[in-house]
């Protein structure tokens, strides 16, 4: 898989094909040119007051705002402000990521006692929003494939202080059966359109897919932990892409081989439901009650999200 | 001549161990005796040992399915044998040392980095010789030794 850089000028014909999903189109490609906002999460597992780190990181300069309706969520000013390398992120008491990015383990859930798989859990953001959000009680499996990633993850997981995670390095479509695993998070690796915009240096990043084929890996994958997980458990399956074909597609791929249903999800974010009809094809009606999250009206990354139970 | 035994490493075995009841106890005594944070902390956690390290692991409903997975790491490294003490992990005690009630070490700003540049401080102050928890403005930064006069630096 090849990296390329996508010059500004050439986004408006790239996205073009999605003109008729995204709301507000022009306004979309306007946001592009806007740096993304700076944000993180506060880790209350170590840092028990968060007046320590607010007032620690605007002693240093930097202004902090609460996001609202999203607890623990701080957006910071200004936004190219180095969080990585205030003493608040080396002794773990912060995470830094995007808003957009959260919306997973918020429908996942993460509950006390409960067995959770990460199949793609590198660097760790979300593996350690589900420590916290079940108080370091949920017995969590992180999985990554590559051990350099893995090793980012181990480290994440080390700054922050999370005692209920294991790692294990297999490739998710193959991971091993036996373990009873309640929910299962599939934050799939996808082409990252969600995260096109206009860098510091004026120009957008992406990557190319080239020969890879993402939408018959993420079929794997999800179809994998839905295997996995019992009867009645919950396979979360996200995505920061706009493109149809590694969202909606991979789920209605999975709905027709499998007894799954969608549940709908209430999120802080502005978001529209997942498509039924894309370029020709129709998909399962079920996909009305998945996610879609675009930067333009989230501030953030975009995103897709869809919540499955396991029927039988 | 007497072959050198050689320690193997099995890919296949990196499962840690759970300690025995009585290793346990050892190692929560240890953190209730030295810091004062009582057992019942670590009542919903497992203490597994690796060689000559005890890490800290959320007790699951049941432990044998997980067992069958090859893990990379399990949990959180907690305490380290060294010699014949127990020494708590500085990452251990950013975690749990804001419970303890002794052997804590206030240490201003400056006097701080001096110890992270320089490892060693001349120290006087009415403690314990042993490990004591650094601390600066409300921050626990982790580890260090206070003996004979000084401080020294477990910090990472």
């Amino acid at each position: 898989m090849g990296t390329k850089m996508l010059e500004l000028s050439e986004a408006p014909a790239y996205f073009e094909r999605y003109r008729k999903i995204i709301p507000r189109f022009e306004e979309f490609l306007e946001h592009l040119k806007r740096p993304l906002p700076l944000y993180f999460r506060l880790n209350e597992l170590k840092c028990p007051q968060e007046e320590i780190v607010l007032k620690g990181l605007e002693r240093q300069g930097a202004k902090v705002f609460p996001v609202p309706n999203l607890p623990r969520f701080f957006r910071v000013e200004p936004r190219d402000f180095p969080l990585g390398n205030t003493e608040e992120y080396y002794l773990g008491y912060i995470y830094p990521m995007t808003l957009s990015s959260a919306l997973p383990v918020m429908a996942l859930e993460p509950q006390p006692g409960e067995y959770i798989l990460d199949m793609c859990a590198a660097p760790g953001s979300k593996t350690t929003q589900i420590a916290q959000a079940a108080n370091d009680q949920a017995v969590i499996v992180a999985n990554d494939r590559r051990l350099d990633r893995l090793t980012a993850l181990v480290a994440n997981l080390k700054r922050l202080g999370v005692a209920s995670a294991l790692t294990t390095l297999y490739r998710g479509e193959v991971f091993p059966f036996g373990v009873p695993f309640d929910k299962i998070l599939v934050d799939a690796p996808c082409s990252g359109e969600g995260r096109y915009r206009q860098g510091y240096e004026g120009e957008l990043l992406y990557q190319k897919e080239g020969h890879t084929n993402l939408p018959a890996i993420q079929k794997g994958l999800l179809v994998r932990a839905f295997d996995l997980v019992k009867v009645g458990g919950i396979v979360v399956y996200s995505t920061c892409t706009i493109n149809p074909e590694e969202n909606e597609m991979v789920v209605d791929y999975l709905l027709r081989k499998r007894q799954a249903q969608i549940i709908s999800c209430q999120y802080p974010l502005p978001h529209h439901p997942g498509i039924t009809e894309w370029e020709g094809r129709v998909f399962h009606p079920e996909l009305i009650k998945a996610a879609r999250f675009y930067p333009h009206e989230t501030e953030s990354v975009g995103f897709f999200v869809a919540k499955i139970k396991r029927l039988f | 001549m007497k072959k050198k035994r050689r320690k193997k490493i099995h890919k296949e075995a990196k499962w840690p161990r759970v300690i025995s009841f009585e290793e346990r106890e050892e190692v929560l005594s240890f953190w209730e005796e030295r810091f004062g944070i009582p057992p019942e902390t670590f009542e919903n956690y497992l203490l597994l040992s690796t060689a000559k390290n005890y890490w800290l692991f959320v007790k699951p409903p049941e432990l044998r399915p997980l067992q069958n997975l090859q893990v990379q790491t399990v949990g959180l490294l907690f305490t380290r044998r060294v010699s014949k003490w127990l020494k708590p992990t500085s990452t251990a005690l950013q975690r749990f040392g804001h419970l303890a009630t002794k052997n804590i070490v206030e240490l201003g700003p400056l006097e701080l980095d001096r110890l992270r540049r320089e490892k060693r401080l001349e120290f006087e102050a009415d403690l314990e010789e042993g490990y004591v928890i650094i601390k600066c403005e409300k921050k626990i930064w982790g580890c260090g030794l206070y003996a004979k006069g000084k401080l020294i630096s477990y910090l990472p």
